[in-house]
């Protein structure tokens, strides 16, 4: 009798066997994945580390062709472009005296009022060397890690704007959450009305604004930078402009174009979270203590201080 | 009389058949690796196509024996690793898709090209919608379903191309075929 016809149901059957087990265990793993234990964030980092050089090798390609084409248009429309910088170009001299003269009043302004100015921001340049990979997850990694000094949180910005913030990092590689993505909040302002809000993600290409406290006073093509609040990224990054979807939304259409991300620059910044406890000027504190109200006005001057 | 020695397999011979072995699943990692390469930023855009989806249904229907339903696992998991997103979520996917491949079969095995590709298209439509289900029940609000239409519209559209290379590789590399 031939083996192979013997060991056929064998098979199927082992083969059956083996799709169960493993349809449980991918449930399982769905169901323990949901506690983002310790053990997942290091195979994470792991598998990260390993395909970030292949991803690096095989954008270089993809980088390569889109230069070419890029080059290619703009060998095309050469002539346009240069009318149009040449205009672009006498607008921007009339910008210039006009931050120069605002450069030198916001110097003496600061001088005056001895402004305390936000944290100086280095930076490390990187690739973006993957692309999101699915349709549920927007982000990418880059391949600055913590060997070159990236840190979970940190602000990730291109040449046009913010694009996201570090949310893992590897030793030579990091994973950068896209502002489009689902889980990403970043809390910003809207000029000129100076309105705060929440740009929350959704996985569509423009994302949200929440918890914008006058609707009425923002309209589109406001523009919209980085608060600050909570000390997570620096204030004043250029993020987006508003935009009014078809359904009445607002919306942001964001400066960088996460479809052309290539060069980016990790910000690497502190903010000062140790405040020293700093007591009143003399002049605040009352007259001395032999006047009778003495206690009580010491009191007062001593407990914004904090303790004593 | 002369004896023949037993026949036994040199180096070079045994590593040719372990990769014939292996060669679907290390094709279904290759396709992990692709999914990641920002080819849409050639033309300006974020999109790629599902290549897992694609490997997964092509060797499910054509050597199922050489693509196991542990590969498939596998390469779900290592997707899910990479991409940042759910752990287990593409796993799970793939593996029902797989299920669900298998037992279905015999309708495209030795069916015209248009309906190896239609029976592609139904197979898409329902590892989308397991998958926007599964990723909705996990955030416990719908998600915008815009970005996965579009991602499997192109992978449904790509699919040809990857039939053509995966045909070549059957072919010429591996045995029996």
């Amino acid at each position: 009798m031939d083996s192979n016809r013997t060991a056929l149901p064998f098979r199927e059957f082992s083969h059956r066997i083996s799709l169960v087990f493993m349809l449980t265990l991918a449930a399982a793993l769905l169901l323990l994945g949901r506690a983002e234990t310790y053990v997942f964030d290091q195979a994470r980092q792991v598998v990260t580390d390993l395909a970030a050089p292949l991803l690096e090798v095989a954008s270089r390609p993809v980088a390569a062709a889109r230069r070419i084409i890029e080059r290619t248009d703009e060998y095309a429309y050469v002539f346009d472009e240069n009318e149009r910088l040449r205009a672009e170009n006498a607008r921007l001299l009339a910008w210039k005296e006009m931050a120069l003269n605002l450069e030198a009043r916001v110097a003496r302004y600061e001088a005056l009022l001895n402004v305390q100015l936000d944290p100086s921001i280095n930076y490390v340049s990187g690739r973006a060397v993957s692309d999101a990979g699915g349709p549920f997850v927007d982000t990418v990694l880059v391949n600055v890690g913590r060997e070159q000094g990236a840190k979970s949180g940190l602000a990730v910005v291109d040449t046009d704007g913010l694009v996201g913030r570090i949310v893992s990092t590897g030793p030579k590689a990091s994973r950068v959450l896209l502002l489009t993505d689902l889980n990403s909040r970043i809390p910003v302002v809207i000029e000129p009305a100076h309105y705060k809000a929440v740009l929350a993600g959704d996985n569509t290409e423009w994302p949200k604004l929440e918890y914008l406290t006058n609707v009425s006073a923002v309209s589109p093509g406001d523009r919209v930078v980085t608060s600050g609040d909570g000390g997570l990224i620096p204030s004043g990054l250029p993020v987006g402009l508003v935009i009014q979807t078809n359904d009445g939304n607002l919306r942001v259409q964001t400066f960088s174009d996460r479809g052309r991300l290539d060069f980016v620059r990790v910000l690497q910044y502190e903010f000062p979270w140790q405040v020293e406890r700093q007591d009143p000027p003399e002049v605040l504190k009352g007259p001395p203590a032999s006047s009778s109200g003495s206690a009580a006005s010491g009191t007062a001057a001593v407990a914004p201080g904090g303790t004593e | 009389m002369v004896r023949l020695d037993p026949y036994s397999p040199t180096p070079a011979s045994r590593a040719g058949r372990i990769f014939t072995i292996v060669a679907p699943f290390v094709m279904g990692l290759v396709c992990v690796l692709l999914s990641f390469v920002p080819f849409g930023r050639i033309v300006g855009s974020s999109l790629t196509p599902a290549f897992v989806l694609m490997a997964i249904y092509y060797w499910a229907i054509v050597r199922p024996e050489m693509f196991p339903p542990i590969a498939v696992f596998t390469v779900g998991l290592v997707f899910d690793l990479l991409s940042g997103g759910i752990i287990g979520l593409w796993a799970f996917v793939y593996v029902v898709t797989y299920a669900v491949v298998i037992s279905q079969r015999m309708l495209v095995v030795n069916a015209p090209f248009t309906v190896f590709w239609f029976g592609f298209l139904v197979v898409a439509a329902f590892t989308g919608a397991l998958a926007w289900a599964v990723v909705s029940i996990f955030h416990g609000m719908p998600v915008p379903p815009s970005t996965l239409v579009r991602h499997m519209v192109l992978t449904v559209a790509v699919f040809p191309i990857f039939v053509m290379i995966f045909g070549r590789i059957q072919t010429r590399v591996l045995p029996g075929s």
